[in-house]
């Protein structure tokens, strides 16, 4: 475990932060029962973390540690899968795994592969419809516009209509990139078409890519090998390229984009022609 | 010349430049131009609507090259990929500043480029959903300021502020009509209810957003004046050809619509288009027909670069040596903003004054003589003996193998 030496106050500080974000799980846990509830787990180190905080406000509090839920998009690094399996073991941690079976199937579970639309069962069918998509067939990319929407917000929407899950846990930060800056703490989404009622809590908003470095090393807390060769953020394996090959925590963190190597356009480049009247 | 600099401005009418019958002065600036420059009265674009007619400038290529799909196949070549492997990687610097979401690196157009802007991550408002000229002249400087100009440039500038939705700014209202005293909010209320819906029953409005659509072309006319001015202080202008056209037109009623969809009419294929600082032919008005896919060729010629094998067109100069075969386009025929996959292909075949049309979801031809009838509104398929010779030209491209 690399090691990290920080200032008393700089301790403190992080204290304060993971002090707040315990506060941000008790009020779920005061309006919600934690068999509803669940903490979305990518085997980042963001999530991680969310983890590691919940369990230990769980263990104070008596409160039974929820279930996790982690999304498979059907091209994941080897090396986060393992890390998940690691520690869904050592931290005894209920871990349920999404994925959209349906389209790995059509694409013959082959990257790049052309899916056929017709292929899909009606549910998928009618997201691909409902995101403004008239396509025969796309190519099976995780990170792509379509892709991410089955891959991801489909399984999602899925999970929490099959199991009655009423709030999820999401390990946001505000400084990841500015689309999230002003991310509240708590968001009620309404039921919408294919999409059930739910709240979110973002208990780790607060903490800055430097925050969960230092937090990271300073309590031990495990992280996936990759980030010590150089990845600040992991995606999906084809589309996350390491930014450099020194490992994150000591790369310039404040100076550069940290999801300079994940695809983040996808979205809002659909708002764009969303908002050209294209979509 | 050791630069080459491709300016495109979205969504540009052809008769928006004096030179080409505007009556009022829109576009000073590249009016001016004129003189130093080849005019290609006969430019035509390869579609009516980015998707379509992009992959004939920047991969000389049509789009039923490759399936329909809505990224850029990887089989296509880009005058980048093209300038990269035929000068060498370190050869030529090549550089792309946009905001067209449909040339955006998540669509694919991010290949062979040193620097490519196509400004997804900002943020942008919904009545005016891109970044202005002004703001991609601004990354240009910015950009030509760290680099070495000691090493040959191409550079792709690409404006949107045509594009709808119509929302200029006063000044550049009160350059076309200082009378119209819309909000912003009720311009683009026109947007949203008339020129969305497609609605042009009414001859004021679309009178009215034409004028709005003229004010945009007036700032993109400062945009280009400003882009030659940082050309210049960074020292490239001298040295670099510029070209400059459009990807298509816009339609305001000419044929029961409005904007630019899957209709292959003159207002949307016939371009503008000129060469400043040419190899030669300065102050020269070229009045063959010439195609979209001739551009990325000519750019390839400019750097003293063979041709791609991949590239449909061929290079315009030397002028005498361009062979005019007549020009061809396709896209799928959509007949609104959404392209659904029901809508079916579209086709157009120029040579000399004739130019045919055909529209697979109707199986209806068109065929006009553009000496007699430059408007397109008669219909010669019938009566025109010269109709089955034209058509034979087209019908090979329509009965080509479909993916």
């Amino acid at each position: 475990m690399p090691k990290i030496e920080l200032s008393s106050d700089r301790i403190t500080e992080l204290e304060t932060k993971i002090a707040k974000s315990k506060e941000i799980f008790q009020q779920a846990f005061e309006r919600f029962d934690v068999k509803d509830t669940r903490l979305i787990w990518s085997g980042g180190k963001d999530s991680t973390l969310t983890l590691w905080i919940c369990r230990q406000h769980c263990e104070e509090q008596g409160i039974e540690l929820p279930k996790a839920f982690t999304i498979d998009e059907g091209d994941a690094f080897e090396e986060i899968d393992e890390f998940l399996h690691t520690y869904t073991k050592q931290w005894k941690v209920d871990l349920d795994w999404g994925r959209n079976e349906d389209v790995l199937k059509a694409a013959h579970y082959a990257l790049d592969a052309e899916v056929r639309v017709a292929d899909l069962n009606e549910r998928n069918q009618a997201e691909i419809k409902r995101i403004g998509f008239d396509l025969q067939a796309f190519p099976f990319e995780a990170e792509s516009y379509v892709g991410n929407h089955l891959m991801k917000t489909v399984v999602f929407n899925t999970y929490l209509e099959n199991n009655g899950i009423k709030a999820v846990f999401q390990g946001l930060r505000w400084d990841e990139q500015k689309a999230r800056a002003k991310d509240p703490y708590l968001e009620d989404v309404e039921a919408a078409q294919l999409t059930p009622s739910h709240a979110r809590y973002r208990p780790i908003l607060h903490f800055s890519e430097r925050d969960i470095w230092d937090t990271t090393l300073c309590f031990n807390i495990p992280f996936c090998p990759l980030y010590e060769k150089g990845y600040r953020s992991l995606g999906a394996k084809t589309t996350s390229l390491k930014s450099s090959d020194i490992p994150a925590w000591k790369q310039d963190l404040e100076n550069t984009q940290e999801r300079a190597g994940r695809r983040q356009d996808k979205e809002k480049t659909m708002e764009r022609l969303r908002k050209l009247g294209y979509m | 010349m050791k630069h080459v600099v491709l300016l495109t401005i979205d969504t540009l009418r052809r008769d928006t430049l004096t030179q080409f019958g505007c009556r009022l002065p829109l576009t000073p600036f590249l009016d001016s131009l004129i003189p130093d420059s080849t005019v290609f009265a006969g430019a035509h674009s390869v579609a009516p609507y980015t998707q379509a007619s992009f992959p004939g400038i920047l991969t000389s290529s049509y789009i039923f090259d490759t399936p329909r799909a809505p990224k850029l196949s990887e089989k296509r070549v880009l005058v980048s990929e093209a300038l990269k492997r035929i000068a060498g990687e370190a050869d030529i610097t090549t550089a792309a500043f946009h905001s067209n979401p449909y040339l955006s690196d998540f669509f694919g157009w991010n290949r062979g480029w040193d620097m490519f802007y196509d400004s997804m991550e900002e943020d942008v408002e919904d009545m005016s959903p891109y970044i202005s000229g002004a703001a991609i002249d601004e990354k240009v400087d910015n950009w030509l300021q760290t680099i070495d100009k000691g090493r040959p440039i191409f550079l792709w500038v690409h404006y949107m502020d045509v594009h709808e939705p119509y929302v200029p700014d006063r000044q550049y209202i009160d350059r076309v009509d200082g009378s119209i005293t819309l909000s912003r909010e009720q311009m683009f209320a026109l947007f949203k209810d008339v020129l969305l819906p497609r609605d042009a029953s009414n001859p004021e409005t679309v009178q009215l957003l034409r004028k709005l659509y003229q004010a945009h072309v007036c700032e993109v006319d400062d945009y280009s004046r400003r882009l030659f001015d940082i050309l210049d202080k960074h020292g490239i202008l001298s040295d670099a050809a510029v070209i400059i056209t459009t990807d298509h037109g816009d339609e305001f009623g000419e044929h029961g619509s409005l904007s630019h969809d899957g209709k292959m009419y003159s207002e949307l294929v016939h371009v503008p288009q000129l060469i400043v600082n040419p190899p030669e032919a300065k102050g020269v008005v070229c009045e063959q027909l010439v195609s979209g896919v001739d551009i990325a060729p000519t750019i390839l010629q400019m750097f003293g670069l063979e041709s791609d094998p991949a590239f449909q067109g061929s290079p315009l100069y030397p002028l005498s040596e361009y062979h005019e075969a007549g020009v061809y386009g396709e896209a799928i025929g959509k007949r609104a903003h959404k392209i659904k996959d029901t809508d079916m292909p579209a086709y157009y075949y120029r040579e000399g004054k004739w130019k045919i049309m055909y529209r697979q979801e109707e199986d209806s031809w068109e065929l006009y003589n553009l000496d007699a009838d430059p408007r397109e509104q008669v219909n010669r398929i019938e009566t025109a003996a010269e109709a089955e010779t034209i058509k034979r030209k087209l019908k090979p491209r329509i009965d080509r193998e479909h993916l």
